[in-house]
């Protein structure tokens, strides 16, 4: 049992709030930080060359959009002159010509787009504004260049059953890797989980579908699929572990150990503007109270997991419970993971009566 | 995957990018969302990946430099190889290709 500061390796810039799309699963907090409060481009620096200190060696430049920042280019060079790995991941709304050969020109080494369906009438309701067609344009752009392409979708009920053409699309933009994930239930997409969360048959057949593409791409492009939480069985091991890897530092400049940990109220979180990258790495009480073993209640104190999975996520703890420090509630061991359970059920039970309420009403 | 053949050479794909870690010293292969520390081996066989040599060339290559036989390693290196092509690290490129 103990709290040992390990090496950072992971910088998540979350450089903006500010978005042209409005997806209602939205990972940004649900108070969202005004353009007046952001970092400016030298503080960024700062922030940049004390992870570069601290042994950090990749930085994803993240948001919000962030191509809404005028400075992303010089960020983005300070970040590859420290010799980070340097990945935006972006909506690509407002990349071209002109930006994406800026970029090369700075250094960048990844591009992450994402989709939201693969076809626009969809993938245009669920951004909430015409995109689809741009962000092909973009992609193609961006692999015209020479970057190395991601494709990040975010699975939910309207969109999963697309899974075939989405990975065709992947394959048919040049992408190296593809990331499937299921919706992740915090902050906005919590509060839209009804309308959200997949019934289990969507989700069997989506892992069908992704396992056979995995085995079938292998070597060409990587698939990634994430099981949502509510039908999995064992909690994921968020972030790698609390304090333990990686680190986000939000448009305000407040270093969270996950990109949605401030969601947790009963944590406070240190500003760059005010304590050095490492002191908050090392020293801070955010940081601190969930690492290591130390802190763990049963069941995870004794877990032969605990050092697998970490406890799971403490956000969902927070959210689900009401106590950040308990076992998450997508274990199977967690006395909790019956209200999980229920909400997936009671959605079944939701959809079988839907299909009964068309029949009944029939005639007219 | 594609079998090894005498017209194929294993090249480091444009998404990972070696380097030396600051902290360790120690050779780092960097990709998105991940990092492969690389032992002196590795990092030998890695930096033979350039697109202009068969497998059957950075075999002979690291035959001679580690003074063993190359019936000795090449099914190491050659496994080492596809260990790297199925986290999409490494593709292998025709003779053409690989001179870009």
């Amino acid at each position: 049992m103990s709290r040992p500061v390990q090496r950072l390796y992971g910088l998540l810039a979350e450089l903006t709030h500010r978005c042209p799309l409005h997806c209602p699963y939205c990972s940004n907090p649900t108070a969202l930080t005004p353009r007046g409060s952001e970092l400016e481009t030298g503080e960024w620096k700062r922030v940049i060359e004390e992870a570069a200190e601290l042994g950090v060696l990749h930085v994803g430049f993240s948001g919000g959009e962030p191509l809404q920042r005028a400075d992303l280019t010089e960020l983005v060079a300070t970040a590859r002159q420290a010799g980070l790995y340097t990945n935006l991941i972006t909506s690509s709304l407002g990349l071209n010509d002109r930006r994406v050969e800026a970029l090369k020109q700075a250094g960048l080494d990844s591009v992450q787009i994402s989709l939201q369906s693969d076809e626009s009438t969809l993938a245009d309701r669920i951004a909430g504004t015409s995109a689809h067609l741009r962000k092909l344009d973009a992609a193609r752009l961006v692999r015209e260049a020479g970057f190395p392409l991601t494709i990040n979708v975010v699975l939910h009920r309207e969109n999963i059953e697309r899974l075939p053409h989405l990975i065709a699309l992947a394959e048919q933009l040049g992408a190296e890797r593809l990331e499937l994930a299921n919706t992740q239930y915090y902050g906005w997409a919590f509060k839209n989980r009804t309308w959200l969360l997949p019934s289990r048959t969507q989700i069997e057949e989506a892992s069908r579908v992704a396992d056979s593409a995995k085995k079938r791409l292998l070597g060409k492009m990587e698939v990634l699929f994430v099981l949502p939480d509510y039908f999995s069985q064992r909690p994921k091991p968020c972030m790698n572990g609390w304090g333990r890897r990686l680190l986000t530092v939000n448009p305000a400049g407040e270093v969270l150990p996950c990109p949605t940990a401030k969601e947790i109220g009963s944590l406070r979180f240190d500003s760059v503007r005010e304590k050095s990258l490492r002191w908050i790495w090392e020293e801070s009480d955010a940081f601190n109270r969930f690492r290591g073993t130390e802190w763990m209640p049963e069941p995870c104190r004794s877990c032969e997991f605990r050092e697998i999975d970490f406890g799971g996520c403490r956000c969902q703890a927070a959210l689900i419970t009401g106590d950040a420090s308990v076992t998450d509630p997508a274990c199977s061991f967690s006395p909790h993971r019956e209200k999980l359970t229920q909400f997936v059920e009671l959605k079944e039970r939701e959809a079988l009566q839907r299909d009964g309420n068309s029949f009944v009403f029939r005639a007219g | 995957m594609e079998p090894f053949s005498s017209e194929l050479r294993p090249r480091l794909r444009a998404r990972a990018r070696l380097q030396i870690d600051k902290v360790t010293g120690k050779p780092a292969l960097l990709y998105p969302e991940g990092v492969l520390m690389l032992n002196p081996t590795g990092h030998a066989i890695v930096s033979l990946c350039g697109g202009e040599l068969t497998l059957a060339e950075i075999v002979a290559s690291l035959a001679e430099r580690y003074k063993v036989a190359t019936g000795q390693i090449s099914g190491e290196v050659e496994e080492y190889l596809n260990r790297l092509r199925r986290l999409n690290l490494i593709e292998l490129v025709d003779l053409g290709e690989g001179k870009k």
